[in-house]
Formats: structure tokens, C-alpha cells, sequence
């Protein structure tokens, strides 16, 4: 961040601090093995993670800093951090989209931190659309894309860039400030055995030699599944997934495009098996096709199109 | 995902989650010893601790490709690979580690990819391999084609294949907890365990554990201007030497040529091995003058000695989004790649420098400079991954033994003797460790198999050491756990204590201060960002003993912000400030021995540049340098030698005590190191 600019930024952060007690309770309401089978292998009940209630103090905070129009929200967030609020919470960590920590709520939309730009992102005040507790946007609203032009604005509002909104990842109990629980994702992900099923057999070496050779896969059977081998478990997608947010409900876009991965993948020898354990009320029938989920995938994985291959896959086994 | 409730003691509990400590914890539970007891119904109690969850653990970020000689494209031979690393470490590699690391790279590869990485392929269906940085054929002859890779995502493949089979393998995992304490038994002789802060709960754990493994990866944030990521703050490293261990060849520390600008985030060094080449300002492809035959895929360290001594020459730019500002760049050409093929083979590189730079590298030359990105200094261990101290002998008799070695009237570095003393239960593994393959600077291709090949041998190591005494069997012996436990819950209630104080220290109400005011006490956050421009300075690329001087003694008025700092929130759930504190005491200390190490080595090999010293000098420093902390007691001993003898020239250290260890040399005697 260069520091010698004139222009500015205002972050209005959805900031929440959690109960002390609130850790306990966490603490207890996590755990269940989630390779125990239970009647639904989704889980659900009254401890499940989605369902619990925030409790502590809730408030927005606003801060306005020096920015650039190429500076990115988590440069920002950074210099908010070093400079004026070292509180201010929220996960980040390799800062250029690869790792999948910094999934929040821009302007009401799902995506990454550390790939938004101020010159995408910010809006002149009065044309935020108005998101409610549960992280929606009401109908009618223009969307987030649609920010008013930046250039426009600098000279009626002495150097401000524009105001944006930040959120929890909506679909996740927040945790504290922009610090969402995910785990409600993992957990789904972890029970659709995530993981490559062949003969499990390993190479071993004996005098510089290899007894056996990596499994053959030709160009065009990996590129069946290699742009779903690049999700990296952030989140956005299930944020932007109405049907999610509601809970247990849906196993999510993120746990079907690893299931799909599996089964795209030719070294793979489970797959009927995979399309049997997502054919369910809460598999893929719960996709109502709304296709929110491919906006904004950080690794440009079109979530919404995916989502029907696999139903159609499904169908047709 | 967190335990539900700890167990009373471990078998062996694995602190990181990326490449090196997920291989740990799969090549322990695969071994036919885990497996027997499995068999005799005795389940091994291994817990995972992660400062992230597993996913978001920076092996996610490597791009280009990992090592092996599978010969799947040209015909290649593990020898040559076994030299290439020696050479590319300017022989302070163990050669006993690179020829393991070579000899089982294949195997390595093969496995990853039966387990499920997507790797590219040929047109047969075979892992497909490309150029990398000094990996040539026939003993340093033509480049040859030897890093396998997945388009320019290998690390995210790698650490998601890695996961995927650790949920296989029921893994259990402790996620975003922060190892505040690594600790020995009180002789130092046995790992006990550690203490860690569950950041969600905010509280601080005992974690008692017969086995403990150190694989917390590297320190690149003792640098502003780095490749990686924000948690790389050298935890085990500043873990090992705040528990009296050493640290082996800490000063290595190897810049990435291509950082994208003064963002530092990495341009994988694919784009060159793809045709991508570096210009200066006058538009000459300069790396033609500096390595004649590998040109712009010379060895790391090579290229970016190449780029600082072009910016010297005022032959830099301006990164064109600071054009105003300082000509610390070079241009990297890559218009000369096919549009197709640069969006096949190099997709993560275009994409960062759209989002990052907004500039079309089909069209546009880009904005590079050399980044911090690899620490080829750590922890010692051994080629098992066990955790050893260097003993030194009193060097006098030795001196006295041979006049003939001294150098000046002292005994060099390079004829220092000694012996390795393991310290039982404890073992490293990946960036956080050194077994010595990478010597004074890596090779591109080399990290995640280092960590791949040495996690899976250290996680066999472990399970050999479980299965003598396990802690869920009923025949098991126990009597030695009450020491470990008492060891780790005495530190444990010191840690309680400071975060108790921590969160009261300068806490206001709880966050809603005024966001308009900076706050007048310390910041974590702030002082780490001082200490990266202070590290720039000092050491990137290349230092001398003014630089070195210098930063330390700037570097002693550090501690004393670094210890006075608190939490401005009194909220211990998710209180990153915390971290953020104990992170910076972490990297102050850790960079006291990196600038220690770096004075000490009065000479330039690999990635070390001393432009006071320029040339390799093996007859004094063909050595591995060995530093740790002095004790309080020996610091008070020393000065009171100083005082005694009051004409001690020149004066020695009082905070690090640094011995050598020689360098395992078996099949190639050194020799100059020219691309």
C-alpha cells in the first residue's frame, strides 16, 4: 500500500464480539465424529453447528483509511490492523486467492478479501444495498457489480473512493468480527469420503528402482475433473447458495463439486457408489438451480453448471 | 474441527499441517508397525495441531513442480538429480540426505499421484515433467525436463491429496490452535510435549506427548517483501531455540527472482522455464551475460544476485504502479509464449499478474523483483527426522593438536569436530527443519519433495519409537509419563498467567475505541511490519557486516516494544492480536540468530552474498554453522570472562553461541559452482 495517496476508503465492518461463555458452549456443541454413520449420513439435529445462535455484542464500526483504487479489501483491512485497530478480527493468509481463508461478505456479496479491489468494490454512500441479519439482499436491489463509477466520485467527495460494506460469510455462525465457522462445510465435505479410491497400493524403492509406476490418466480424461480439483474449500460458493443457508437442509455446491471430482476421475473405482450417497432429499435434489454459486468462485470454477453435469450424471446412472 | 477433550497423554502429536506434517502422520499410520498394533486392537493417540485449518496451510501456494527423476519425458537418472542438489547448495548440502532425496524422489512422486493428485500429463498418460532452475543431465549439462507438475498448482494439489488421505486415515486434527511452547524434560534430553492456545476457546492447552513433531514451515515474514504467506513467522524455528536447541545454516535465506513487484507474491519460476526471460530497462535479456548457459533458469540464487546487480547498475524500473517511485525492479518478458499455451501451462502466473498488476502478460512486460520465499536453514535433524544437538569438543586441544589448521592463529569452522546427540521423541520435518539437502541455496522442485519424503521417513521413525512403548496398551509402561506431564503443565500455567495478562494489559472496552485514533501503545502488527523493512534492509540478496551490525543492534530495541506489548481487546475468543503478539517475539528472535548466523559466515555461498566477503571459502567455511541462545547463566558467565580478561578481541556474543558441524561429503568433493 502506497502511503504517500490522497484518496480514501471507508470500510463499514459488521463487527461481533462473542460472549466469554459463548467458548464453552462452542466447545461442548463441537465434536461428533463425522465418520460415525448416523441415520442421515448429513448429520443435522438440534447441536448442529449452523443452527446455533450468535450471542454477543453485535455493531457496525466504521473506518476510513488511505487507499488506492488497486489496493485490494484485505490491503485495506491490513492497514486498518497496523494502524488504527488491531481488534478488528477476521481470517486471512496467503493473500492472493489460493489458500481460501478470507471468504467474507462484500457490499452483500460472497467472495475472497484478498482478490477485491477497491476500484470493483466501492460504491458511493446511499447505494449499498441494504442486507438483512441473515446476510441477504432484498429483491430489487442493484447488485454488487454495478458499483458507481470511482472516478466520478473523487472529485464531489474530496478523494473518498467510495464506502463498503463487510460481513461474516452469510450461511455460517459468525464467530467474532469477519470470522465465520466453516467447519459446518468441512464436515459436509469430510462425509462424502473425499478422497481417491483405487487399489491403494504404494510404490516402494529398491536399489534406485520403483516397483511400481503411477496410474496412466491421458490429457482428456483429466481435463473431466481437473478444474474441479482447484476448489479450494473457501466457502463463497455455499454463501451464495440460498438453499445452504438454510442449513441441513443441503449438503452444499463445495461437498458435490469434491464428490463430482471423485467421480470425473478415471483412477477413481467408487463411483457409483459416490452417486448413490449424493442421490438424496439433501444431495443433489436440494439444488434448485438458482446458480448463484458460479458468480464468484475465486478459481473460476462455473459451480452452477457443475452442479447440473452431476445431477444429470446422477439421473442417468 | 477441534478434540472433543484431550487425552492424558499422546503418542505423538504433529504441530503443522502442511506438506511435511500431514506426510508425517500418514507415513506413521502406514507403517507395518502402526499397523500391527492396529491389528492387536492398540490405536495410536496422534493428535495434529495447526496454527490454520489444514487447508489453508502455505504448501497450498507452491506453483511450479516437484523433483523427481521419472524420465517420463527425456531420460533422466537420480544420480544426475543427486548432483544437481549438491551443486545447486554450493556443497553445503549432507550428502548422505541428498543422495536419500534424490535415490526416493521418484517413489515420492508416484506415491502422491496414487494417492490423488492430479498431476498433468503426456500424451500417453504419464506424469507429465518440465525445465526447472539447475536440474540438468549428465553431472550439470543441458537442462533437463524433471519437475512433474499439475499445470502451475502442484502445492494445492499436494496438500489437498494430503488431507483427503489423512481424512481416510481418520486423522484427528487441532485446528487454529497456536504452539506457544515446545518442551523438553528438564535435562532437555526427551520431547514432553507442548503448550498451545486454542484461539477459539482462548485458552491455553497442555498437550502431553511421548513423540513431537516440528513441521511449522518457514520464516519468509522476517521479511517486508516476501513470497509467503502471512503465517509463515518461523514458529519452530523460535520454538526450537527458545527450548535450548540449535538451529543448523539459519542464515540461508533464498530470494524468489520473480516476485511480482512490491507485492511479492510469487511468479512461479515455470513462466521462465516456459520462455518467459528478464530484461533490464535497456530491454537486454541481461541473464545471457551473468549465466552464458542456462541464462534466465540459473540457479535461484544466481538470477537474483543477476537482478540486484542490474538495479545497481541503474539498469531497474519503476514499478509502472508507483512510477515515481524507486527503479527496484526488472521487466519479466513473457510476450515470446503462445497466448494458448501460456493459459494451459501457466494459468496461476497470468492470473495473479491480471489481478495484481493489471497488465496482460501476452502483451505486457511485467514488473519483477526478487522476494523472500525459502529458509534453507532449521531445525538439525537427522535423515530420520530426528531432532539432534551438535557437541563440540573443547576446540583448544584440538588447535593445539593441529597448528598446521589455523587460520589467522584460529581454528576454522571447516576443521570444527563433534557428535550428534538425538533428543529422544523429538523430530522436524519440512521448511521448519534441516537435514541438509538444500545446503547454502534450493533448488526450485526440491521443498515439498524435502517435506513429502522426509515427513513420510520421520513419521516411520515415530512409529517405531511408538510401538516400544504405546500408550493405549495395556502391557505399556507409564512411569516416565508423569515427568513429561508435569514438565508441560508447569509451562502451561506460566503461559496462563501471561495471557491473563496479555488480555487486562491496555484492553479498552472490548474494541468499540474510537476508530479514528491510533493507538498510542504498541501494536503487534505494526512492529512486525518494521522488523520486514528492517530484515530488507540488512540481508535481502545481499549484506555485510556494516548491514549486519547495523540491523542488530536496531534489532535489541525491539525487544523491549516486543515485550511491552497487550491485547486492546480483553476478549480471549478469537483474539488475533495474541497471536499476532507471541508471532513477533517469535520472528525478534528468530532474526537475532539469522543476523548472528549471517555475521559469522565471512564468506559468500548460495543464496548468502557478503559484498564484504564475495568469494566461497571452503578452507574456512565448508561448515555447517550450528547457533542457539546462551542461557541466562552462561550470559552472566561470559561477561564476567570478558571482564576478567578485558582485552578479548573480538569481543564474542553474548546472546548466541554458534558452533560448525562438519559437512557430510561422500561422492562429489566441492567445486566452483558456475551456470
Amino acid at each position: 500500500m502506497a502511503e504517500a495517496n490522497n484518496t480514501t476508503v471507508t470500510l463499514q465492518v459488521h463487527r461481533f464480539t462473542p460472549r466469554a461463555e459463548r467458548a464453552e458452549r462452542a466447545e461442548r456443541a463441537r465434536g461428533g465424529s463425522p465418520f460415525a454413520r448416523k441415520s442421515s449420513p448429513f448429520g443435522g439435529g438440534s447441536d448442529s453447528a449452523a443452527r446455533r445462535r450468535p450471542r454477543g455484542k453485535q455493531w457496525v464500526q466504521e473506518y476510513t483509511i488511505p487507499a488506492r483504487p488497486e489496493d485490494t479489501v484485505l490491503d485495506c483491512l491490513l492497514a486498518i490492523k497496523r494502524t488504527m485497530d488491531p481488534t478488528l478480527a477476521f481470517r486471512y493468509s496467503c493473500g492472493h486467492g489460493m489458500c481460501g481463508s478470507d471468504a467474507v461478505s462484500i457490499n452483500g456479496t460472497p467472495t475472497l478479501l484478498c482478490t477485491a479491489s477497491i476500484r470493483d468494490w466501492a460504491k458511493q454512500p446511499g447505494t449499498l444495498p441494504q442486507v438483512d441479519d441473515e446476510g441477504f439482499r432484498h429483491i430489487g436491489d442493484e447488485t454488487a457489480d454495478d458499483a458507481t463509477d470511482i472516478e466520478a466520485g473523487d472529485s464531489a467527495n474530496d478523494g473518498s473512493l467510495g464506502v463498503i460494506e463487510l460481513a461474516p460469510l452469510p450461511g455460517f455462525p459468525p464467530q467474532r468480527d469477519l470470522i465465520a465457522d466453516i467447519d459446518p462445510m468441512l464436515n459436509q465435505i469430510r462425509k462424502l469420503t473425499p478422497y481417491l479410491e483405487a487399489d491403494g497400493v504404494l510404490a516402494t524403492t529398491s536399489e534406485g528402482k520403483v516397483d511400481v509406476f503411477e496410474y496412466l490418466q491421458h490429457p482428456d480424461q483429466l481435463a473431466k475433473y481437473e478444474m474441479l480439483s482447484n476448489c479450494i474449500a473457501c466457502g463463497v460458493c455455499e454463501g451464495s447458495c440460498p438453499v445452504f443457508a438454510g442449513g441441513d437442509a443441503f449438503i452444499g455446491p463445495a461437498a458435490l463439486i469434491w464428490s463430482s471430482r471423485f467421480i470425473n476421475d478415471s483412477r477413481d473405482n467408487k463411483a457409483m457408489d459416490r452417486m448413490d450417497d449424493i442421490d438424496t432429499a439433501d444431495g443433489v435434489a436440494a439444488c434448485q438451480s438458482v446458480r448463484a454459486c458460479s458468480r464468484h468462485c475465486p478459481r473460476g470454477i462455473d459451480v452452477g453448471e457443475e452442479m447440473w453435469q452431476i445431477v444429470a450424471k446422477v439421473r442417468e446412472r | 474441527m477441534s478434540p472433543k477433550r484431550l487425552e492424558d497423554m499422546y503418542d505423538a502429536v504433529i504441530v503443522g499441517a502442511g506438506a511435511a506434517g500431514l506426510s508425517a502422520a500418514l507415513g506413521l499410520l502406514r507403517s507395518p508397525e502402526i499397523e500391527d498394533l492396529k491389528a492387536q486392537g492398540v490405536d495410536p493417540k496422534i493428535l495434529v495441531v495447526s496454527k490454520l485449518q489444514p487447508l489453508r496451510s502455505h504448501t497450498g501456494s507452491a506453483e511450479g513442480g516437484i523433483a523427481a527423476s521419472l524420465g517420463n519425458v527425456e531420460s533422466d537418472d537420480w544420480h544426475w538429480h543427486y548432483y544437481d542438489t549438491i551443486k545447486g547448495g554450493d556443497w553445503l548440502v549432507d550428502q548422505d540426505a541428498a543422495r536419500l532425496l534424490a535415490e526416493y524422489a521418484p517413489e515420492t512422486v508416484i506415491n502422491l499421484e496414487r494417492q490423488g493428485v492430479a498431476f498433468s500429463r503426456t500424451e500417453d498418460g504419464h506424469i507429465a515433467q518440465r525445465r526447472f532452475g539447475g536440474h540438468t543431465r549428465d553431472f550439470g549439462g543441458e537442462p533437463v525436463k524433471r519437475a512433474a507438475y499439475a499445470a502451475d498448482r502442484i502445492g494445492h494439489q499436494i496438500l489437498h491429496t494430503l488431507w483427503q488421505q489423512c481424512v481416510a486415515q481418520g486423522v484427528e486434527f487441532a485446528e487454529e490452535w497456536y504452539v506457544t511452547d515446545l518442551v523438553l524434560t528438564e535435562d532437555g534430553s526427551q520431547a514432553a510435549g507442548i503448550v498451545a492456545l486454542d484461539t477459539h476457546a482462548g485458552k491455553v492447552q497442555a498437550i502431553h506427548a511421548r513423540n513431537v513433531l516440528i513441521a511449522t514451515g518457514g520464516a519468509g515474514r522476517l521479511f517486508h517483501t516476501t513470497s509467503n504467506s502471512w503465517d509463515l513467522t518461523g514458529d519452530g524455528m523460535a520454538l526450537a531455540l527458545a527450548a535450548g536447541l540449535q538451529l543448523e545454516d539459519i542464515e540461508f535465506v533464498q530470494f524468489h527472482p520473480t516476485g511480482l513487484a512490491h507485492t511479492g507474491i510469487l511468479l512461479s519460476e515455470a513462466a521462465r522455464a516456459e520462455g518467459g526471460v528478464l530484461r533490464n530497462a535497456d530491454g537486454e535479456a541481461f541473464m545471457e551475460r551473468y549465466a552464458p548457459e542456462h541464462k534466465d533458469l540459473a540457479a535461484r540464487d544466481v538470477v537474483s544476485r543477476s537482478i540486484m546487480a542490474e538495479i545497481d547498475a541503474g539498469r531497474g524500473v519503476a514499478d509502472p504502479k508507483d512510477p515515481d517511485g524507486p527503479k527496484d525492479c526488472v521487466w519479466l518478458d513473457m510476450t515470446g509464449i503462445a497466448p494458448e499455451h501460456m493459459a494451459e501451462a501457466l494459468p496461476q502466473v497470468v492470473e495473479t499478474i491480471e489481478q495484481y498488476a493489471n497488465l496482460d502478460p501476452a502483451k505486457d512486460w511485467v514488473p519483477i523483483k526478487p522476494t523472500a520465499h525459502y529458509t534453507m536453514g532449521g531445525i538439525p535433524i537427522t535423515t530420520d527426522g530426528e531432532v539432534y544437538r551438535w557437541n563440540e569438543p573443547d576446540n583448544n586441544n584440538l588447535a593445539n593438536a593441529h597448528p598446521e589448521w589455523l587460520i589467522d592463529g584460529v581454528l576454522p569452522p571447516s576443521k570444527a569436530i563433534g557428535d550428534r546427540t538425538v533428543v529422544n521423541g523429538l523430530f522436524a520435518a519440512g521448511e521448519c527443519s534441516c537435514v541438509s539437502v538444500h545446503g547454502a541455496n534450493r533448488l526450485g522442485g526440491n521443498s515439498l519433495l524435502d517435506a513429502c519424503l522426509f515427513g513420510t521417513r520421520a513419521g516411520r521413525t515415530m512409529a517405531a519409537r511408538i510401538t516400544e512403548n504405546p500408550v493405549d496398551s495395556p502391557m505399556g509402561d507409564d512411569s516416565a509419563d508423569e515427568t513429561l506431564i508435569e514438565a508441560v503443565d508447569q509451562t502451561k500455567a506460566r503461559r496462563e498467567t501471561e495471557l491473563a495478562d496479555l488480555l487486562a494489559g491496555n484492553a479498552g472496552s472490548d474494541g468499540d475505541s474510537d476508530a479514528d485514533a491510533l493507538p498510542a501503545d504498541g501494536n503487534p502488527y505494526e512492529l512486525m511490519a518494521r522488523l520486514g523493512s528492517l530484515m530488507d534492509r540488512a540481508l535481502a540478496v545481499r549484506c555485510n557486516a556494516e548491514s549486519i551490525t547495523t540491523a542488530s543492534e536496531h534489532l535489541n530495541t525491539f525487544r523491549p516494544a516486543a515485550e511491552a506489548l497487550r491485547a486492546h481487546s480483553n476478549t480471549a475468543a478469537f483474539n488475533q492480536e495474541i497471536t499476532a503478539i507471541w508471532e513477533v517475539r517469535h520472528l525478534i528472535e528468530l532474526a537475532g540468530a539469522v543476523l548472528a548466523a549471517s555475521g559469522a559466515r565471512e564468506e559468500s555461498r548460495g543464496a548468502m552474498y557478503r559484498t564484504d566477503h564475495p568469494e566461497r571459502d571452503d578452507e574456512r567455511f565448508l561448515a555447517h554453522s550450528m547457533i542457539r541462545l546462551l542461557s541466562p547463566e552462561e550470559q552472566d558467565r561470559l561477561r564476567t570472562a570478558i571482564a576478567e580478561t578485558s582485552e578479548s578481541e573480538p569481543e564474542p556474543s553474548l546472546t548466541h553461541h554458534i558452533s560448525w558441524q562438519p559437512v557430510h561429503i561422500a561422492d562429489y568433493p566441492p567445486k566452483k559452482r558456475e551456470y
